[in-house]
């Protein structure tokens, strides 16, 4: 678990809100519901359309494949169903005690691109907003750049073309270009949720599947100062 | 002189509202040194001989209540008996005196003061406690203050030596440093390259002036085409983004401090990536600011920034006279984005009627051990239309070599292995404003500092 600097009360958005929070920016957040029981998950597998991935929703559990809390894949309602109980199994067995606000059914997204775009507020600093490649390797490659808001579409595309796996985005090797511009305003999005939020501290919206038109966040956390 | 014209008034920062601009501490009608001595080994005595020997035309005063004259120059016993006209303090004397030192230049109608003295914020409690007795003092009185604990400032076109070592070279490099000895020495290597600086300001503990304000001073000194700093940190980020936003000049920064401070281990990516460095970083690069990774690559590229036209594209030539040179310089080229393009055939044909036959008319363009002026001449004149940079290496004690180059050519000199005739043909080179690297890498990695900011968006 992170330590935040003592005296500070921070917690992670349960995933539902920080998702909720991106869409009233209009951000485009991947199709989710939240359920409680495995007939909820199957339902809303039904309702979003399968393959679907399931995750726990737990303010105690913020690495949740780490804990058996991720479902990849799901193929079929049923298999939903399943797959809610044998996370709450799974998680129970790894951490003795946690709330649990629920299961996020959300719709698996199609393949592209994975890329982060995250903001941390620094004492000295302020927001400073991060673009990076890698999605889950993100840390292990260090592939990052970081500005320092206000963000202009142009900044934006400037950050981008910072990062060593540029190429990865323009088209490398006869893949498709992808969305640059739509994730591009992503990031200036994030400088504006900072600007316009001063009690949020961390932002991670890892990964940000990008396409050769649009692109979806798919995993979001949020870490906000009370 | 340096051309300023108003009154910096800034909202929101009371020590400015009434302050003067910077004028009076880059170019006073008089200076008077507190604390000067008549000890040859005390920075009483060194720096009021450097301000007489640099040749500043107007009055100098030195304050010394004990002594009755000291280098030819009668002493005033207290800051209050001073003649008027004094602009500009230097104050050399134990700490504790110096808030009163202060006090005592605004009574007078002083309006800057370079504290030289140590023994403030950087030596603990106390210290700070009387570093905020100053900025007190400074603010009733209108005081400017560089320092407390610095090396001083260095104007060399006012003659204003308020510093050590005596340096004197006109040029266009300004230097500000939070380090004395680390900005020193870029002023030396430049005095000694007699390529000269715009100015030299020792920042010490910055109580007052910091680098944002000299910056915005420097940004209108005619005499200043770059700024070159080295920094530990910035001090005021807001103004700094505003003033260096609308700066104008090309500036580049050493940032010490360069590891893992700020970086903590987190649940979020980004928090565990994001370091005070990388924080500068991407404050430096959006403000357009150039990094400098050492001392000489901050000496290399403030030459290059100053100096050297900016290229219209990045084919450049290669004319050696020194083979492994040329290839160094290659190298260079392509891990620095640079491209070393073949030389057209019908100029390949023209050169091949001009040059010796064992010169190798390529790119690199190699003259050869017996590369002469008249010879880097015909070659500089038949490329020049074909390429947007050449770069010219003397490989060899060539004789009259400043003569080929053009100041605010699109040309990079690099002068090595010449000796006794490189370092006269380098001075005679920086005396017209062509600068001169040492090595193949070095003018290569100065010359793409130019290029740094282009095309940056993908």
């Amino acid at each position: 678990m992170t330590t935040p600097p003592a005296g500070d009360r921070t917690r992670w958005l349960p995933e539902p809100e920080a998702l909720r929070l991106l869409a009233d920016y209009s951000l485009p957040v991947i199709a989710h519901r939240l359920a409680t029981t495995p007939e909820e998950a199957a339902q809303a597998a039904r309702d979003l359309g399968c393959p679907v991935v399931l995750k726990v929703v737990s303010p105690e559990i913020p690495h949740k494949s780490d804990v058996g809390g991720v479902r990849l894949n799901v193929a079929t309602p049923e298999d939903a169903a399943a797959a809610f109980t044998a996370i709450q199994t799974q998680v129970t067995s790894h951490v003795s005690r946690f709330t649990l606000h629920g299961i996020l059914v959300a719709k698996m997204a199609a393949p592209g691109t994975e890329v982060i775009v995250g903001m941390v507020r620094d004492p000295q600093f302020g927001p400073a907003v991060m673009v990076g490649l890698g999605g889950i390797f993100v840390e292990l490659y260090k592939d990052v750049a970081f500005r320092l808001p206000p963000l202009t579409p142009a900044e934006a595309r400037a950050m981008l073309g910072e990062l060593k796996a540029a190429p990865l985005l323009t088209g490398y090797r006869g893949q498709p270009p992808r969305d640059v511009d739509a994730l591009a305003a992503c990031a200036c999005t994030v400088a504006r949720i900072a600007a316009e939020h001063p009690e949020i501290q961390e932002i991670d919206l890892n990964p940000i599947i990008v396409r050769e038109r649009g692109c979806m966040i798919v995993d979001a956390k949020i870490l906000v100062h009370e | 002189m340096l051309h300023r014209a108003g009154v910096v008034l800034a909202a929101g920062h009371p020590l400015r509202i009434m302050s003067h601009s910077l004028d009076s501490i880059f170019c006073p009608r008089s200076v008077a040194v507190i604390g000067a001595s008549a000890a040859p080994e005390k920075f009483g005595y060194i720096i009021l001989k450097n301000i007489l020997e640099a040749g500043f035309a107007g009055s100098v005063y030195p304050v010394n209540p004990k002594a009755t004259e000291i280098l030819g120059r009668p002493c005033t016993q207290s800051i209050a008996d001073l003649p008027p006209g004094v602009d500009l303090a230097v104050i050399i004397i134990p700490a504790r005196a110096v808030p009163q030192a202060v006090a005592d230049c605004g009574q007078r109608g002083i309006k800057a003061a370079i504290i030289i003295s140590g023994g403030f914020a950087e030596s603990g409690e106390a210290g700070a406690a009387l570093q905020r007795e100053v900025v007190e003092a400074a603010r009733r009185s209108g005081v400017r203050v560089v320092g407390p604990n610095c090396q001083g400032v260095n104007n060399p076109h006012h003659g204003l030596c308020a510093s050590w070592p005596l340096l004197t070279e006109q040029g266009e490099i300004a230097v500000i440093s939070q380090s004395g000895t680390v900005g020193a020495a870029l002023m030396d290597w430049a005095s000694q390259e007699r390529l000269g600086c715009s100015a030299f300001v020792s920042l010490g503990n910055r109580c007052d002036v910091d680098e944002t304000d000299l910056i915005d001073y420097l940004a209108q000194d005619a005499n200043t085409r770059a700024i070159a700093a080295y920094l530990e940190g910035v001090k005021d980020l807001a103004r700094f983004r505003e003033v260096v936003s609308r700066c104008g000049k090309p500036i580049v920064i050493l940032k010490s401090g360069r590891t893992v401070e700020g970086r903590r281990a987190a649940e979020s990516h980004t928090r565990s990536l994001a370091g005070r460095d990388e924080l500068y970083t991407a404050l430096f690069r959006q403000l357009r600011i150039h990094r400098a990774d050492s001392l000489e690559d901050l000496y290399d590229a403030a030459k290059a920034l100053a100096y050297l036209p900016k290229p219209g594209g990045r084919r450049i030539l290669t004319i050696t006279s020194s083979g492994g040179s040329g290839i160094l310089a290659t190298d260079w080229a392509e891990w620095s984005g640079l491209q070393v393009a073949a030389l057209p055939g019908p100029v390949a044909e023209a050169l091949r009627g001009l040059l010796p036959a064992h010169c190798i008319i390529a790119n690199p363009l190699d003259l050869t051990g017996d590369g002469t002026a008249a010879l880097y001449r015909k070659v500089v004149e038949a490329t020049a239309p074909h390429f947007d940079y050449q770069v010219i290496i003397f490989g060899d004690p060539i004789l009259q070599a400043a003569d080929v180059v053009t100041p605010g050519a699109p040309q990079l000199v690099i002068f090595l292995g010449g000796a006794e005739v490189e370092r006269q043909e380098r001075a005679r080179m920086h005396q017209k404003k062509v600068p001169v690297f040492p090595t193949p890498e070095r003018g290569i990695r100065a010359l793409a500092r130019l290029f740094a900011f282009d095309g940056m968006a993908v």
